[in-house]
């Protein structure tokens, strides 16, 4: 009974709290955006603007929910379901910090901690195109359908390298469960560098983060919704609570790569240098390993916000050439170099 | 010819884009700490670029800005206005409507000219602010001043009839936002033709033996004065 009630509890929590960064996001990412473009940003409804999303939610909800005449009413109607589930789904076996004892009980800071992890993301991961081009095909637009096609492809081909990136991380640390490489990563690595995958894995630390990039559709990649091209892509005919789930889920996704980016390579909730655990109690190492998991999950956040207003979008032919010409050779090297010193060294 | 396309040859790190990635993060990065910081400065306008209007008034209008209309008066007080009409028929929106008036015996104290509009209107619903009307005007009457917050709840509001312009003169007057007077646009005279003159000084010999001059048409209309008073005008126009 005591463990249903946990997990309950740890899988209500960690989806609230999922959900309020990716609405804290919303609005860190149209502030980010207006300071790098040198004006203030949305800052009326409350302090700094910080109830912006709750204006805009609120907007949403009570807007009214129109379908398109011509449209295919069962698929505009789950497009948006079948792209915000697996987001949201998709962090369950992301790890948010390291265990907590309480009342003798030792919990892990993890929704669930199954042994195929990585295959599980990819698998989640994969599902979400099909909102997208469900919801790209059932509004009968052309820009909607052209949008759900590009995703289509370039979902398709980055996640190729994106799997083979994963796959070195794999090599090094002999599992596949987030959990367990997160724990592999403490300590020093050749005496002087901390023990992250990052140092382990560099060329396949920019190999994910690309790849990452183009499957959450985040500039320079968003194609599918390239407003200058295609009005806004997939979500053209999309409005109140249906486009929600649409934007929701991508800010989601975020939190997701990031989670997944900070537990594989940037060490999870491992200071440099120094083992907190052992200078904590095991209540307050709890909490003080989830704040550091989620500090460095908001630099990766606000790192995809900073790329978005750095770069321009990359043109079509560009985005598969990198893809199938530069990406999947350079990650298959890595493979190979991979297994070389692995094979040499072990 | 047209310049030739020369087309650049990146470097290697230039193909590789990440160098140049993080380039462009950093300048990004520059505008954004550079802001946050103005953010946290007391004061509405702290971002250089952005004035938080409804509670930031203090950005500069310029004295030639185009605004709402006033008609103005003159130095003893008098309307300046002669009705002659030409910004109602300049006005490319149609919106001045004027009712032209014959002073009478005894109000040379209230309008400076024998004619006066009886009734001015000016649609701001219509008006498009291009000002032509003030350039038109002979008399400097019809004047487009600083104010530009007349957002009204009625239409019959947004009408400004002749009260309302010689008001906002009022108005604008005790807040010293009067508009600087015109400048002149300045006359150039257009310089002689250099074969015409050389043919003037050609026949200046011949006109000096004749006493009249036929060179130019300054001189043509004088050409009933004396041969020496020309020639002291031409000295004159070659000095300047």
């Amino acid at each position: 009974m005591d463990d249903w009630l946990i997990a309950i509890i740890k899988v209500v929590g960690i989806w609230v709290w999922v959900l309020l960064i990716a609405v804290v996001m919303t609005w860190v990412e149209r502030r980010g955006a207006a300071l790098i473009q040198d004006r203030p940003g949305p800052n009326r409804a409350g302090p700094w603007g910080l109830f912006q999303p709750l204006a805009d939610g609120i907007k949403l909800f009570t807007k009214e929910e129109i379908i398109p005449t011509k449209a295919q009413k069962l698929l505009y109607i789950i497009g948006p379901l079948l792209f915000s589930v697996p987001a949201f789904s998709a962090y369950a076996v992301v790890p948010f910090g390291d265990k907590i004892v309480l009342g003798g009980k030792e919990i892990i800071l993890q929704v669930s901690d199954v042994n195929i992890g990585f295959l599980y993301i990819l698998a989640i991961g994969s599902m979400a195109v099909y909102g997208v081009i469900l919801g790209g095909w059932g509004s009968n637009n052309k820009y909607s359908i052209l949008g759900g096609l590009r995703s289509t492809a370039q979902m398709v081909s980055y996640e190729v390298p994106l799997g083979l990136a994963l796959l070195g991380i794999v090599f090094v640390y002999g599992t596949f469960s987030l959990r367990d490489i997160s724990l592999a990563q403490q300590g020093t690595f050749l005496g002087f560098l901390p023990n992250w995958g990052i140092f382990k894995q560099p060329l396949g630390f920019i190999l994910f983060i690309v790849a990452a990039y183009a499957e959450a559709n985040r500039v320079p990649f968003d194609l599918p919704e390239a407003e200058s091209e295609i009005v806004s892509g997939y979500h053209t005919e999309y409005g109140s609570m249906r486009l929600g789930l649409y934007l929701f889920g991508e800010y989601v996704n975020l939190v997701t790569i990031s989670g997944i980016i900070v537990a594989l390579y940037f060490g999870s909730w491992h200071m440099p240098y120094i083992d907190l655990g052992a200078y904590l109690g095991p209540i307050s190492w709890g909490i003080v390993s989830f704040c550091i998991f989620f500090l460095k999950v908001s630099f990766f956040l606000w790192m995809f916000v900073w790329v978005r207003w750095t770069l321009p979008r990359f043109r079509y032919d560009q985005v598969m050439g990198l893809g199938w010409r530069g990406l999947i050779p350079l990650a298959l090297f890595n493979i190979f170099i991979t297994a070389l010193f692995i094979q040499l060294t072990v | 010819m047209a310049k030739p396309v020369v087309k650049k040859e990146y470097t290697l790190s230039e193909r590789i884009y990440l160098w140049e990635i993080l380039k462009g993060m950093k300048l990004t990065w520059g505008h954004f700490w550079f802001n946050f910081k103005a953010c946290w400065r007391p004061g509405p306008h702290t971002i250089p670029t952005c004035w938080q209007y409804p509670e930031d008034r203090t950005r500069e209008i310029s004295p030639i800005f185009r605004g709402e209309h006033m008609l103005q008066r003159d130095d003893k007080g008098r309307e300046m206005c002669i009705a002659c009409g030409m910004c109602a028929k300049i006005c490319p929106a149609q919106c001045i409507t004027i009712k032209k008036a014959k002073r009478k015996e005894g109000e040379e104290e209230k309008y400076a000219a024998k004619t006066y509009p009886a009734a001015f209107e000016v649609d701001l619903l219509r008006c498009i602010f291009c000002g032509f009307c003030e350039d038109v005007c002979p008399k400097n009457a019809i004047v487009l001043g600083q104010e530009f917050e007349f957002a009204r709840y009625t239409k019959e509001e947004c009408i400004l009839d002749k009260r309302k312009l010689l008001m906002n003169y009022r108005k604008a007057k005790e807040e010293g936002k009067l508009k600087p007077p015109r400048k002149r646009v300045p006359v150039v005279p257009a310089p002689p033709k250099p074969e015409k003159a050389e043919g003037g000084e050609a026949k200046k010999s011949k006109a000096a033996v004749a006493g009249k001059t036929k060179k130019k048409p300054v001189a043509k209309k004088k050409a009933v004065e004396s041969a020496e008073g020309t020639e002291k005008k031409e000295a004159a126009e070659k000095e300047e």
